[in-house]
C-alpha cells in the first residue's frame, strides 16, 4: 500500500485551474455561431395579469433574431425541483406536488416572473431589444403574508395562485399520512404531546420568526444551449443535480432522454440554489427556436435575486413541557411558511424542520405541523440546511430559555437529553449508528472557556456586555431512505495503469471531487496524480442524484470505492492466473502484485493493464501475450443509511447596549465528522457555513416594498458579513465516533455548518443582555428597541 | 455605435482594440477578447469578482551609474493598483497595462499568493478566487508584512460566499511570510 492519503492536508484536485483562471464556468463558454438570449422579466409588479405583449418596436432593433412569447414555447407547466424523481409517485401525490410554472407567463406571481425572451446576435442587441418590448399589465392584489393569502383565498372568486391549490394554501402535512397532521411520535401510552402538557411542571410557549435568506452564490446563473443537427438538445449548466435536471428538461420538451445532453460545468457556488432548474428551460426553449445556433444566456445579478429560489421564511411556534429537573416531556410545534409565488419544493424544508426536531432530543412525545401559503414573493426552495437553520434559531433558544428559568446548566442538559446510538434519527425507523456529540460539547466548552467565562460574565455593568451561547445540531448524510440515493461510478483503467473515474457528481466547491479522488487512490493504492475524476457530460456518466443533502462523500464516495475495488479485484485475478497463485495470497503495492511472503513471485500491474489493451499475438506460439481486455470497474450504489452527523457550537458576543451593535468575538464549532477524508475541505465547509449562519442570525433578509418589489437586490443593501466582520472562528473536527456505515467512517459536513453559529449567537445575545430575540435577523435596531422596551435584563 | 481605438496591454501582451465607448473593461475582456478569467459577479462594483491590477508605476530593474565605475541598481516591484473592471470604461484605458490572474504566474511557477491559496485550500468554488488573489497581491505589494487586520480590511470589497475568509486570510499571511523571506 502506498502511503495513505485519507485525512491528509493535500491540495485540492481542482485548485490550480481555479487559481490561474483556467476553470471554465458556464458563463465562460463561447461557441461558433452563438446567439444571445435575454429573458424579459416583470420588474414593476409582483402580482399582475399580462394584458398585451407588443414586440413591434423590438423586432425592428438591429441584431434581433427572434422574440418568443408565452405561446411560442411549450405551455407544459413544470416544477423547478427534481423532487419527484427522488420519491415514488405515491409520495408526490401524498404531499400534493404540482407543476405550476410556465417558461413564459401570462400571470405574474412575483417580481421577476419571466414574460418573454429575446434572441439576438449579441448580448447588447438582446438587451436593447428587450427594452423595447411593450408589456401592458393589469395589476392584481399583492399578498405578502400568510394571513393575507389565506384571507384572500377564503373569499369566493378570491385570487388564486393556482387552481390546483384552492385557498392559496400551498401545502400542509396530509392527515392521511400524518396523524393529527403532525410529524412526530406519541409516548409509550399512546398519548400525543398535546395530551401531556398537563403532566408537566413547566411549560413554555414561544413564537419565532425566521428570515427570507438568499444563497448569494458568487457565480451568476449562466447557460449555453444548442439544438444540434442530430436533433439533440445540448445544455451547459452549472447545476448541482446534473442527471435529474437532464431528465426534467427531457420531460418538459417531450424529448427522449438520449436527445438531451447535459454538460455540467464547474459550479461557482450552489448552497441549494442550483438544486433544480432555474434558467435552463428558458435557455433551452430559445435554443430550440434557432436550431444550429448555440444560445448563451447569463443572468444579471439583480435577476438572481428575483428569479431563483430562497430560504423559506415564516413563523415558528413552539410549546414545550418539562419536569422540574428539566426532563423533556412534550413538544408541540408549527412552522407556518411563506411559500412565495410557486410550489417548487412544497413542504420539503418545513417537513425537514419537523424531522430535525425528531432527531434531536428525547421527548416523551413530540409533534410538528407545517403549513405554507402562496405569497407574491420570490419563490422559496432549497437553501443549505433545508429547514434545520430555522430550528437552530427557534428550538435552541427555547431550550436555553428553559434551562435558564429552571436554573439548569444548558450545556449539561444538552449532553444528557440529546438522542444517540440506537435512538431514532430525523426519520422514523432509522436509528443513529454513531454519536460524537458529547465529545463535541466537551471540546467546544474547553476551547471557548465556557465555564470560566460564564462565571466571569455573570455580573456585568458596562455599556458593552459579553455573553456566551451554545447550540447543538444533528443533520443528515444524504437523504436515504426518504429520498432515492443512487450513484454510479465507472473506473476506467488505462493501459499505463492510471485511472479515470466517470461519475456525474458536481463539486460545488466543497472539495467533494478531492475527497472522492482520495478514496479512489486509497482503494487502489495508486498515487493521487494517477487518478482523474471526470464529471459533467451526461453522455459519458451513469446515473447520479447530484450534490444535495450533504451526500457527495457519503453516497457518491462508496460508488467510487466499489468501482475501484472492482478494478483492483480484476487486476489481482489476472495476476493470480499469470503467477499461478491464489488471489487470496496476493497483495498490490506501488502497482506491483506479489505473493504475500514471497515478494519474488510478482508481476507488474502496469504490465497487466498494458497487455489487456495491446493484446498482441506472439508469432512464435500463435498465442496471445497476456490476458486480453481493458479493465473497467463499475458500481451502481444505493445508500443504506443517512448517518447523521452531530455538532456543537459555542459563540461569544459583545453587545453594545447604546448602539445595539452585536460583535461576534469568537466562535468555536466542533463537528462530529466521523472521519475527515480531506480535513481542509471539512474545515472550509464549516468556516464558510459560519458566514452564512451568522448572516441568517444577524444581517440577512429580503426587504420588500408594499408593491412586493425587492428593495435590496444587491450586495450593498443586502448585507453579508465581509472579511473584517467575521469573528475568530475555530473549527474542531471530532473523529472519535467514526461511523460504521459511512465510507471510511465519514459522515457529512456540507450543510451542518450553519446551525451552530445561528443558535449559539442567538443564545449568546440572550446571555449578554438577558433578552431573547424571537425574530431573525437580530439587527442593532431590534436590540435597541428591545432594550428600550424591556430594559437590560441582566 | 461610437467606438474608440485604444491600445491596452493585458498580461504583457499589447492589444489594439476598437471599443464601443460605453463598454466596460469587463465586457471588452470577456466578450471581445474571451479573457474569461476575469469574472462577472455583480456588474456594479460591489463584489470584487472582476478585480484586475492596473500598473501605475514602472517595475523591474532600474540602474543608474553613480560614478564612472559603479552602477547602482534597484529592483522594484511594479506598483499595481486593484481596479474593478465592471465599472471601468474600456475607452479610458488607452495606453494602460493591466494584469489578471492568468498573467501572475512566471515561467510556469505560480505567484506566491496563488501558491498559498492552493496550499492552504483557500479556494472552494473558485469564483471569487481570481479577484481575491489579485486583491491579495496588491495588498502585499503595498505592504509586504500586513497585520491580520490590515489583510481583512484590504480584502473588503471582495465577497466570498464559500470560505468565511478564514483560509483566504491565512493564505495571504503565508504568502506574506514567504515573500518577506525572499522564498518563492
Ligand atoms: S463584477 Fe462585482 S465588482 Fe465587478
Ligand atoms: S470560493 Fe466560492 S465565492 Fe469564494
Amino acid at each position: 500500500m502506498a502511503e495513505s492519503v485519507i485525512g491528509k492536508r493535500i491540495p485540492k484536485v481542482d485548485s490550480r485551474e481555479k487559481v490561474t483562471g483556467q476553470a471554465m464556468y458556464a458563463g465562460d463558454y463561447r461557441m461558433p455561431g452563438m446567439y444571445y438570449g435575454k429573458v424579459v422579466r416583470c420588474w414593476e409588479y409582483a402580482s399582475a395579469k399580462v394584458k398585451k405583449l407588443d414586440f413591434t418596436e423590438a423586432l425592428k432593433m438591429p441584431g434581433v433574431v427572434k422574440i418568443l412569447g408565452p405561446d411560442d414555447v411549450t405551455k407544459k407547466p413544470y416544477n423547478t425541483t427534481v423532487m419527484k424523481l427522488l420519491v415514488p409517485e405515491i409520495f408526490g401525490e401524498v404531499f400534493g406536488e404540482i407543476a405550476d410554472l410556465n417558461i413564459f407567463n401570462k400571470i405574474v406571481k412575483h417580481q421577476g416572473d419571466a414574460i418573454c425572451g429575446v434572441i439576438a446576435r449579441t448580448e447588447e442587441a438582446a438587451e436593447r431589444a428587450a427594452d423595447k418590448i411593450k408589456v401592458t399589465y393589469e395589476p392584481l392584489p399583492v399578498l405578502m403574508t400568510c394571513e393575507e393569502s389565506k384571507a384572500e383565498g377564503a373569499k369566493k372568486n378570491g385570487y388564486l395562485f393556482t387552481p390546483l391549490k384552492p385557498g392559496n394554501k400551498a401545502f400542509d402535512l396530509p392527515a392521511s399520512f400524518f396523524p393529527n397532521q403532525r410529524y412526530g411520535w406519541n409516548d409509550k401510552d399512546g398519548k400525543t404531546a398535546m395530551e401531556l402538557f398537563d403532566k408537566c411542571d413547566y411549560v413554555i410557549e414561544d413564537t419565532y420568526y425566521v428570515p427570507k435568506q438568499k444563497q448569494c452564490q458568487m457565480e451568476n446563473h449562466s447557460y449555453v444551449a444548442h439544438y444540434d443537427e442530430r436533433g439533440r438538445l445540448n445544455i451547459w449548466t452549472s447545476t448541482q443535480m446534473a442527471k435529474p435536471v437532464q431528465v426534467l428538461i427531457a420531460e418538459l420538451f417531450e424529448l427522449p432522454l438520449t436527445r438531451v445532453r447535459l454538460v455540467q460545468t464547474i459550479v461557482g457556488g450552489g448552497f441549494g440554489v442550483r438544486l433544480g432548474m432555474i434558467g435552463e428551460p428558458h435557455c433551452c426553449a430559445m435554443a430550440m427556436a434557432v436550431p444550429g445556433h448555440p444560445v448563451r444566456m447569463e443572468f444579471l445579478r439583480e435577476e438572481d435575486w428575483v428569479a431563483s429560489e430562497t430560504r423559506y421564511p415564516g413563523h415558528i411556534w413552539f410549546k414545550c413541557g418539562f419536569k422540574k429537573d428539566g426532563s423533556p416531556i412534550a413538544l408541540d410545534s408549527m412552522y407556518m411558511a411563506r411559500k412565495g409565488g410557486y410550489y417548487t419544493h412544497g413542504s420539503g424544508p418545513p417537513f425537514c424542520f419537523a424531522a430535525f426536531i425528531h432527531g434531536m432530543y428525547k421527548w416523551q412525545a413530540m409533534g410538528c405541523q407545517t403549513e405554507g401559503y402562496f405569497t407574491n414573493e420570490v419563490p422559496t426552495g432549497a437553501y443549505r440546511g433545508y429547514g434545520n437553520p430555522q430550528l437552530a434559531f427557534s428550538g435552541e433558544q427555547m431550550i436555553t430559555r428553559m434551562c435558564k428559568e429552571l436554573g439548569l446548566d444548558e450545556l449539561e442538559w444538552r449532553k444528557k437529553w440529546h438522542k444517540g446510538i440506537g435512538d431514532e434519527t430525523w426519520l422514523k425507523g432509522v436509528t443513529f449508528a454513531s454519536d460524537g456529540l458529547n465529545d463535541c460539547l466537551d471540546v467546544a466548552a474547553k476551547e471557548s472557556g465556557w465555564y470560566e467565562k460564564k462565571k466571569k460574565y455573570a455580573k456585568q455593568t458596562g455599556v458593552k456586555r459579553r455573553g456566551l451561547g451554545v447550540s447543538v445540531m444533528q443533520h443528515t448524510s444524504g437523504a436515504f431512505p426518504m429520498l432515492l440515493e443512487h450513484s454510479v461510478c465507472t473506473a476506467k483503467l488505462n493501459e499505463d495503469c492510471t485511472v479515470e473515474l466517470m461519475q456525474q457528481i458536481s463539486d460545488l466547491g466543497t472539495g467533494g471531487h478531492t475527497a472522492i479522488t482520495q478514496m479512489a487512490a486509497e482503494t487502489l493504492g495508486f498515487p493521487m496524480e494517477d487518478i482523474h475524476l471526470r464529471s459533467g457530460d451526461s453522455d459519458m456518466c451513469g446515473f447520479d442524484i447530484g450534490a444535495h443533502a450533504s451526500r457527495t462523500v457519503y453516497c457518491a464516495g462508496p460508488a467510487t470505492i466499489e468501482a475501484c475495488e472492482s478494478v483492483k479485484k480484476q487486476l489481482l485475478e489476472r495476476a493470480a492466473q499469470l503467477l499461478e497463485a491464489n488471489v487470496k495470497d496476493l497483495q498490490m503495492k506501488d502497482k506491483i502484485i506479489s505473493v504475500k511472503g514471497n515478494p519474488q513471485k510478482s508481476i507488474s500491474a502496469i504490465k497487466i493493464a498494458k497487455e489487456g489493451v495491446y493484446n498482441y499475438i506472439d508469432a512464435a506460439t500463435g498465442k496471445t501475450i497476456g490476458i486480453p481486455g481493458q479493465i473497467q470497474g463499475y458500481s451502481s450504489f444505493f445508500a443504506k443509511h443517512c448517518s447523521p452527523p452531530f455538532g456543537a457550537c459555542i459563540s461569544e458576543v459583545e453587545v453594545d447596549t447604546e448602539t445595539g451593535e452585536i460583535k461576534v468575538l469568537k466562535l468555536v464549532n466542533a463537528h462530529d465528522i466521523g472521519k475527515a477524508i480531506h480535513p481542509p475541505s471539512v474545515e472550509g465547509q464549516l468556516e464558510g457555513g459560519a458566514q452564512q449562519g451568522l448572516g441568517f442570525v444577524l444581517t440577512e433578509e429580503y426587504a420588500y416594498d408594499k408593491m412586493g418589489r425587492v428593495l435590496n437586490n444587491d450586495f450593498t443593501d443586502y448585507k453579508m458579513l465581509g472579511p473584517s466582520d467575521m469573528p475568530d472562528a475555530k473549527i474542531i473536527l471530532i473523529e472519535s465516533a467514526p461511523d460504521p456505515i459511512g465510507p471510511m467512517g465519514a459522515k457529512s459536513c456540507g450543510e451542518s455548518a450553519l446551525m451552530g453559529p445561528i443558535g449559539s449567537v442567538a443564545n449568546a445575545i440572550f446571555d449578554a443582555i438577558g433578552i431573547q430575540f424571537k425574530e431573525a435577523p437580530i439587527t442593532p435596531e431590534k436590540v435597541l428597541k428591545a432594550i428600550k422596551e424591556q430594559g437590560l435584563q441582566k | 455605435m461610437k467606438k474608440r481605438a485604444i491600445t491596452l496591454t493585458i498580461n504583457g501582451e499589447e492589444y489594439n482594440l476598437n471599443v464601443p465607448v460605453h463598454y466596460t473593461l469587463l465586457q471588452v475582456m470577456r466578450d471581445q477578447l474571451n479573457l474569461t478569467d476575469v469574472k462577472y459577479g455583480c456588474g456594479r462594483g460591489e463584489c470584487g469578482a472582476c478585480t484586475v491590477l492596473l500598473d501605475v508605476g514602472k517595475g523591474g530593474m532600474q540602474c543608474k551609474p553613480t560614478d564612472k565605475k559603479t552602477t547602482y541598481c534597484t529592483m522594484s516591484q511594479s506598483k499595481r493598483k486593484p481596479i474593478l473592471a465592471c465599472i471601468a470604461l474600456a475607452a479610458t484605458m488607452d495606453g494602460k497595462s493591466i494584469t489578471t490572474v492568468a498573467g501572475l504566474a512566471q515561467n510556469g511557477d505560480l505567484h506566491p499568493v496563488q501558491k498559498a491559496f492552493v496550499d492552504e485550500s483557500a479556494i472552494q468554488c473558485g469564483f471569487c478566487t481570481p479577484g481575491m488573489v489579485l486583491k491579495a497581491v496588491s495588498i502585499l505589494e503595498k505592504n509586504p508584512k500586513p497585520s491580520e487586520e490590515e489583510i481583512r480590511n484590504g480584502l473588503e470589497g471582495n465577497i466570498c460566499r464559500c470560505t468565511g475568509y478564514v483560509k483566504i486570510v491565512k493564505a495571504v499571511q503565508v504568502a506574506s511570510k514567504k515573500t518577506a523571506t525572499g522564498k518563492r
